[in-house]
């Protein structure tokens, strides 16, 4: 495409000076045609919904509260503590110390476990690294986003409110719909 | 001294009555200019901008913007932290054109890196930029009218962009600050269902732009309050560094994405909407004319979308398809790399100038070798076009500086950045 442009890949936007005869019917012609529009309008019915009573599903990839996954089938979380998903984490908000697992104390699949694993999600900015990161699926990004609370540190979620099941409050799109 | 004296001296410079002595030269004791505040927090300044206007009687003297009041400090962050995860920093910035942000910041670091983005992926990039294109016209158009007095047009504006926050939810899964846009491609290909429901709100745009003109365009009141009011011609424009829309209301025509086409944008076929005057009418009219061409563009793209990857395969820069990790140990190996340390950059500088809805939006970005950039810097249209609201706005009635700023449609989160 070469430069300058053509006049056909131009469009020209103009309009009249305001006042004189074309003014006095503009002030009734275009008044009646705005009304119109908006009368129309009407017609399309109601946009708003009524939240929180009423609720828009999210889609599927909607990035909202973490969660910590266990295995379905042996109860063990799936979380190895590599610490990888706070590397990846750009606002640096989640704390991961590792621990060994041992035969009679064993908390994951892998050799080490997460003792402590925490989201500090006053700081989180939800944009699913960690779940990019993580190379072992064990955290995803829920579908939940009604997160507020009063105290600032009841936004740092610990290891247990992120492995259970969060309340079923936000209801979720099938695939494609 | 000390800078902390420097400041001081500095806040204390912006002098509350610049014209008073003139004035009274004139002889005519009874008039006297007044020094008044606006914002920062003023619905009518679009964000925390504070002006310092002198007024003479109900007109326009002197005005003095102030910024600062939404400084992040996202250009020092972006130098600590990885190119991967600058990403959803820099994005921040402009919170109405994050997909541009991120854009600019890819472009610039895929540039020093020389990977080639696959076509699939320029073509999902243009896909989202022209939507948020959109979306951020409607805001603008939304507000503007708002500050004009009307009222429907804000709820009209946000229910357009209420359906393209959906579009960009389902895509990358956040409605805004999305983090789409990867170095060396998009992180995810679109979802099944996307295109038809990308189709469904292409088709419906246009007859919504051509409502909002119904209701606009010839209306006597808007006409009085933007037609011929606070022209500025193209020479003037340019000499301030003003790009965008405003500057192709005033009859000159540059627009990035045909003048140094980047991402395939010379596949599509748009047209630029140019203004003559220069006035706050033509502003406005190109703003509209824009959200057409853009739908345009997006459906082109939607037509013409070429199969293939969505990220380049170069495995040093983008991480390795999921379902490797737990086959292969090379890309087990290059994960663990790329997410903990990044990739390498080799050293140099480069600038990546961008089209943004308000204008050309570059990104410098110079490397050390390292993988964290050395500099980040964004030259931000909202910023540079501030500068022309004093000169626009010199001699005109108060109320006109509201609209033309509304105009000027600065967003103070790229402006302080
Ligand atoms: S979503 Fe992003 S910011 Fe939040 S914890 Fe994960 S990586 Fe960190
Ligand atoms: S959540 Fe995943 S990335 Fe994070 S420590 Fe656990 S296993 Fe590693």
């Amino acid at each position: 495409m070469a430069w300058p442009p053509t006049p056909q890949e131009l469009i020209t936007v103009s309009a009249p000076s305001p006042g004189g005869a074309g003014g006095a019917y503009r002030a009734f012609g275009e008044t009646l045609r705005g009304l119109k529009t908006t009368m129309a309008r009407v017609f399309e019915g109601i946009h708003t919904i009524q939240y929180p009573e009423e609720k828009v599903p999210v889609y599927p990839r909607f990035r909202g509260r973490h969660r910590l996954h266990r295995f379905e089938d042996t109860g063990l979380e799936k979380c190895v503590g590599c610490s990888l998903c706070a590397a990846a984490c750009p606002a640096d908000c989640i704390r991961v110390v590792a621990a060994e697992n041992t035969p009679e104390h064993r908390i994951s699949a892998g050799e080490r476990y997460a003792a402590v694993y925490e989201i500090n999600l006053s700081r989180c900015i939800f944009c699913g690294y960690c779940e990019v990161a993580c190379p072992f699926d064990a955290i995803t990004m829920g579908q939940d986003y009604e997160m507020s609370d009063y105290s600032r540190s009841d936004l740092i979620f610990t290891k247990e409110m992120l492995l259970a099941e969060p309340l079923d409050r936000t209801p979720l799109r099938a695939e494609g719909e | 001294m000390s800078s902390i004296s420097e400041y001081r001296a500095q806040e204390e410079s912006i002098t509350m009555a610049p014209l008073g002595e003139q004035i009274a030269e004139q002889g005519e004791e009874d008039r006297e200019l007044m020094t008044l505040n606006i914002g920062p927090h003023h619905p009518a300044t679009h964000g925390v901008l504070r002006l310092l206007v002198t007024l003479d009687g109900e007109v326009v003297r002197d005005l003095k913007p102030i910024i600062g009041y939404v400084h992040t400090g996202i250009e020092k962050t972006a130098e600590d932290k990885s190119y991967w995860k600058a990403i959803p920093v820099v994005e921040r910035m402009d919170y109405l054109a994050y997909y541009f942000n991120a854009f600019a910041f890819c472009g610039a670091t895929e540039t020093l890196l020389g990977v080639e983005v696959p076509k699939r992926a320029q073509y999902l990039r243009v896909l989202h930029l022209e939507l948020n294109r959109i979306m951020s016209h409607l805001v603008w158009l939304g507000t503007s009218a708002l500050d004009l007095g009307a009222m429907s047009m804000f709820w009209y504006c946000f229910r357009e962009r209420e359906a393209v926050l959906d579009l960009f939810e389902m895509s990358s899964g956040q409605r805004m600050h999305t983090r789409y846009i990867q170095v060396g491609g998009v992180i995810e290909d679109i979802p099944a269902g996307f295109e038809e429901r990308v189709r469904a709100f292409c088709a419906q745009m246009p007859t919504r732009v051509d409502q909002y003109n119904d209701l606009l365009d010839r209306n006597e009141i808007v006409l009085r309050r933007l037609r011929h009011v606070c022209p500025m011609g193209a020479d003037e424009l340019l000499a301030l560094g003003v790009t965008g829309p405003l500057l192709r209301a005033a009859g000159n025509p540059w627009d990035l994405r045909k003048a140094m086409p980047y991402s395939s944008y010379e596949d599509f076929d748009f047209a630029i909407p140019v203004g003559t005057e220069g006035d706050n009418y033509d502003r406005f009219a190109v703003r509209l004319a824009e959200i057409k061409e853009s739908v345009k563009i997006v459906e082109q793209c939607l037509d013409g979308l070429p199969e293939g990857p969505y990220i380049t395969d170069d495995r040093k820069v983008a991480l390795p398809p999921r379902h490797e990790l737990a086959t292969s140990m090379e890309a087990l190996i290059h994960h663990f790399k790329l997410v903990t340390e990044g990739f390498r950059v080799p050293p140099g500088e480069v600038y990546y100038p961008i089209e943004s809805p308000r204008g050309e939006l570059g990104c410098f970005v110079r490397s050390d070798g390292s993988s964290k950039p050395a500099r980040v810097h964004m030259r931000d249209p909202s910023f540079v076009n501030l500068q022309a609201t004093a000169p626009m706005t010199k001699d005109a009635y108060l109320a006109d500086l509201i609209a033309t700023l509304a105009m000027l449609d600065p967003v103070l989160g790229g402006i302080d950045r």
